[in-house]
């Protein structure tokens, strides 16, 4: 079962990830591994790897570094995967260390974790929720969160099931959810009326029987002399 | 009137269109520029830049829309959730911040059916 996480920072996306995997671990007796994919650039980062870690041990995860190119480093078809974080993974091949920016990096990890949906039956991905506040941030930074939704939006998709964490809360979310009979009428009507059109359309394809005065017009009208004189005109 | 609201970037009006075979031409998109809404197109999309032109023009979104009522009654609207950030520093900023969520709270009362969209994923809330 591959499985989509998300929510806001601290409410609890990372331990629940973990006690997914270690339960499935447990359930089937498949290798359990931890991809990290935080670059670490400062003091705060390594003392989260640490934390992170800590709260890690004794539960059986092997740790696989994988800041970038992630489907290079998963080989274990019988594995068990949790991949904290898509937002990591995305800003490391978004931004270059050379400040510039790498724009097609999205397309490129959606592309990547969906061949790994497919390949894979035990992946957790845990993503970060930044998607409600009023401010209007840098376009590179519109970029960025754009990019992570669409990501998000294939994983959520892809998955079998999508989750977002409230602060220990949670909340699942599918494709087979109710779709509110409103929307099905208008699907109904627009579906109906789509179909009227094409069957007007089929008709107005067959050949109609001419017009009785059309013959007879277009023989008595001098067309090749009306251009004749336009084209002088013109000249 | 079904809303449907979601964060940036999470596939409302992909929602919206899945779900109901409208088109893009049955959309009418709201814009910061203009305190107007084609209301024969089904879809009215971002009704919160829609609240944003209102405050420049120094109208009331909420009344704008509570107005025209009988036009919306059979449509789809779609809304962007901006009310979990930071307080903008801007002040037209911050009042547009909190009308959206008074517009939220208004269409919410009067919606038959409420759909939050989560990574293009829907969910009925009411």
């Amino acid at each position: 079962m591959n499985v989509f996480i998300s929510g806001g920072a601290k409410n609890g996306k990372s331990s629940f990830a973990q006690d997914i995997a270690v339960k499935m671990a447990k359930e089937t007796g498949r290798p359990l591994y931890y991809v990290a994919t935080m670059i670490p650039h400062d003091d705060e980062d390594r003392e989260r790897i640490e934390r992170h870690v800590r709260n890690r041990n004794g539960l059986g995860f092997r740790t696989i570094e994988a800041g970038k190119n992630l489907s290079a480093e998963l080989h274990d078809p019988e594995g068990i995967y949790l991949i904290d974080s898509v937002t990591a993974l995305l800003s490391n091949e978004m931004f270059r260390e050379d400040g510039s920016m790498y724009r097609s990096a999205p397309r490129k990890i959606t592309a990547e974790l969906r061949e790994m949906c497919h390949t894979f039956d035990s992946l957790i991905f845990v993503s970060d929720y930044m998607y409600s506040d009023a401010i209007d941030y840098s376009e590179s930074v519109e970029a960025y969160k754009k990019g992570l939704a669409e990501i998000d939006k294939m994983l959520a998709s892809e998955c079998d099931l999508a989750i977002e964490m409230f602060f220990g809360f949670i909340t699942e979310y599918s494709k087979d959810e109710e779709v509110p009979e409103e929307l099905l009428e208008m699907a109904e009507r627009n579906d109906a009326a789509e179909a009227q059109q094409a069957a007007f359309g089929a008709t107005e394809g067959l050949q109609r029987p001419a017009h009785p005065m059309a013959a007879e017009r277009e023989m008595n009208f001098p067309w090749a002399e009306f251009n004749k004189h336009r084209n002088e005109e013109e000249r | 009137m079904v809303l449907i609201i979601g964060g940036a970037y999470q596939g409302m009006l992909e929602y919206a269109m899945e779900k109901t075979h409208y088109r893009s031409t049955d959309v009418y998109n709201c814009t910061r520029d203009k305190v107007d809404i084609d209301f024969s197109k089904r879809i009215i999309n971002n009704v919160d830049e829609l609240c944003y032109a209102c405050l420049k023009a120094d109208r009331n979104p909420v009344k704008y829309m509570a107005a025209r009522r009988s036009k919306w009654a059979k449509s789809v609207i779609i809304l962007n959730d901006i009310s979990c950030g930071l307080v903008p520093m801007d002040p037209t900023d911050r009042a547009y911040r909190e009308s959206v969520s008074r517009m939220a709270m208004y269409l919410v009362s009067e919606a038959d059916a409420v759909i939050r969209v989560f990574a293009g994923l829907g969910k009925r809330l009411k």
